[in-house]
């Protein structure tokens, strides 16, 4: 009996001491939270680098960073208070997320222009937009989809004339040829579709080319934080860019911090995300204003997109949506790379 | 492959002794493997479908801590969400065959819990317990106390009344009776129960860990599964089905100590 209890103690020992890792320090540092849109990936470097760097601490900020997942949507854990910070979806869900009446703040856009693309074989019979007719394709259906459909009402094409599919994870149906256009993120999915297919059998259709712009991957905080500790808000993305600003500086060195979180990343392909998440959030605005600028003319058309497809029953209020003020109270010369 | 050469070397003191019927099974899977590696390679199966079980090794080999990190974390998830759903489910099998309306309020509510999806649940579990290994625990438990209590309840039911009538007639307690009798003649159908509870608790474990985490054997799958990392996937498949086994076997030891006497009812 002694030796069954000794051998429960231990296991619930082993339990519940992982828990009591998380750094109990300096007792002046603030608790706070950031939840991620997936789990841990180059595509979050800064924040990981600002982290083991010490960035945050600085500034008198204990951060936590949660990991995302499918399922979890970062809006609801940032407006309950579960979570301080949130890097959510894209502007689509904060408007998403407004609409339905959620008490968030957007603070910053990382992904100043659309993050992904929509890719052809280029020895196909689609090589334009136009080409799109009568074809079959794959998209996101969480605001994707509606991408593609401003884009092809642009090319004259009615989008019920497109086969659009849902995408699942796998983009195996396209480079089997399956369907004939599919949607990739610059920084994930066009990595499998080039070492499968070949960077150069692919056509690639860009949104912006269109005249359709849906910045992603926005930082955002409840209506509550952002009223009551502005100062703990400024704070965070102070030591955020200076994270981000640090990975690209030394991208060998972020992709070793990822690396050592989850070691079962592919290198080669985590290198590949950084330097296309470079690329895009340095696009736009930020390539003038710095890191996480809002740029209110992109956002708003993504805000007049989704109110035209009936997303969002009218288009939301932009100037409550997103607050530029903690980001711009940042120098644009302290947030250039 | 080298697993050949062993059968060989082996074969013909394979059929006496323990060591024999420890060995067979490993040989067994050792050849098996050979097949498929076999079938991959003359086939030319794209690795994409299907990778080469060498490569799916050599995944795991590339990067044990992460695996073995995945597995630990995991197994805490597992084990304490199926230790609580357990004893929750006898628990409340007690109580629901002692007071019949205890049971006719609350046992439909234990069966519709159950309808609800794991993965509409998850999302509240994080909002309320956010991303500990407590908050996995309490998804595997929500998913493996009612087969628990459905079985013993099950088992209760089986006791011949007038057994209990003797143990009364000698002024046995309901305690008594219930530590003498009741459980004792509950425990084949408990065994039943506590299997399949074992392998639904690892499955709570790992859907918990898709509402974000660093580690554990979920987080793996999901990474692996979203770069189409498929030799990643399947080494996850093989490291969460070596989980799987090896609960389901300390429980089935645990049964074959305890209930010696089997399933004879």
């Amino acid at each position: 009996m002694f030796r069954r209890r000794t051998l429960f103690a231990a296991f619930a020992a082993a339990a519940f001491g992982l828990q009591g890792l998380s750094p109990a320090s300096a007792q002046d540092l603030v608790n706070a939270s950031l939840r991620l849109k997936w789990l841990t990936q180059a595509q979050f470097a800064g924040f990981y680098v600002a982290l083991e760097k010490g960035y945050y601490k600085e500034e008198g900020i204990n951060l936590t960073i949660n990991p995302g997942g499918p399922n979890l949507l970062t809006e609801n854990l940032v407006a309950t208070g579960a979570d301080t910070f949130g890097l959510s979806g894209g502007t689509d869900s904060v408007f998403a997320a407004r609409d339905k009446g959620l008490p968030i703040v957007c603070i910053g856009v990382a992904h100043q222009v659309t993050p992904f693309v929509f890719v052809s074989h280029k020895d196909g019979a689609v090589q334009s937009v136009a080409d799109f007719k009568g074809k079959t394709a794959t998209t996101w259906f969480t605001g994707a989809n509606h991408v593609l459909s401003a884009m092809l009402s642009k090319a004259g094409t009615s989008p019920s004339d497109v086969d659009i599919q849902p995408q699942q994870v796998s983009v195996t149906p396209f480079v089997d040829k399956q369907v004939d256009i599919v949607t990739a993120t610059r920084y994930n999915e066009l990595y499998v579709i080039n070492e499968r297919v070949g960077k150069d059998n692919l056509n690639l259709f860009v949104p912006e080319d269109s005249g359709v712009s849906f910045p992603r991957d926005t930082l955002i905080v409840s209506e509550q934080t952002a009223a009551e500790k502005p100062e703990l808000v400024t704070k965070f993305l102070r030591a955020s860019v200076k994270g981000w600003q640090e990975a690209f500086a030394n991208e060998a060195e972020a992709i070793d911090i990822i690396m050592k979180i989850s070691p079962t990343l592919n290198r080669a392909q985590q290198e590949f995300m950084l330097k296309e998440v470079k690329t895009l959030m340095t696009a736009g605005k930020a390539s003038t204003d710095g890191l996480f600028s809002i740029d209110k003319d992109a956002v708003g058309s993504a805000n007049n997109l989704l109110a035209e497809y009936g997303v969002i029953s009218k288009p939301v209020d932009l100037d409550a949506a997103f607050n530029a003020g903690f980001i711009e109270s940042i120098p644009a010369e302290e947030r250039r790379l | 492959m080298s697993g050949t050469a062993t059968l060989a070397a082996n074969l013909p003191v394979v059929s006496t002794g323990r060591l024999g019927a420890v060995l067979r099974p490993v040989l067994w899977l050792l050849l098996a493997l050979a097949v498929v590696e076999a079938v991959v390679v003359v086939f030319g199966i794209r690795s994409y479908y299907l990778p080469r079980p060498s490569v799916i090794a050599s995944t795991i080999m590339a990067t044990p801590g992460a695996y073995l990190a995945g597995l630990w974390r995991t197994f805490l998830e597992t084990v304490l969400g199926f230790l609580a759903g357990s004893i929750f489910g006898v628990v409340m099998a007690v109580l629901f065959h002692r007071w019949q309306t205890l049971r006719e309020l609350f046992f439909p509510l234990f069966v519709v819990s159950q309808t609800i999806p794991v993965i509409a649940f998850g999302a509240v579990v994080v909002l309320w317990f956010g991303n500990t290994l407590f908050a996995k625990a309490v998804i595997s438990f929500y998913i493996s106390f009612l087969p628990v209590t459905v079985n013993t309840m099950l088992g209760f039911s089986a006791v011949d009344p007038r057994q209990v009538q003797l143990m009364r007639s000698f002024g046995a307690a309901d305690a008594q009776i219930l530590r003498r009798l009741y459980l004792p003649a509950a425990l084949p159908q408990l065994f039943v129960a506590l299997k399949l509870a074992s392998s639904l608790a690892l499955v709570g474990a790992i859907v918990g860990e898709w509402f974000g985490d660093t580690t554990g054997l979920g987080v793996l799958l999901l990474q692996a599964m979203y770069n189409e990392n498929v030799a990643g996937i399947w080494a996850t498949i093989v490291v969460s089905a070596c989980l799987g086994m090896g609960l389901y076997g300390a429980v089935s030891y645990a049964e074959r100590r305890i209930v010696f006497w089997g399933g004879e009812q």
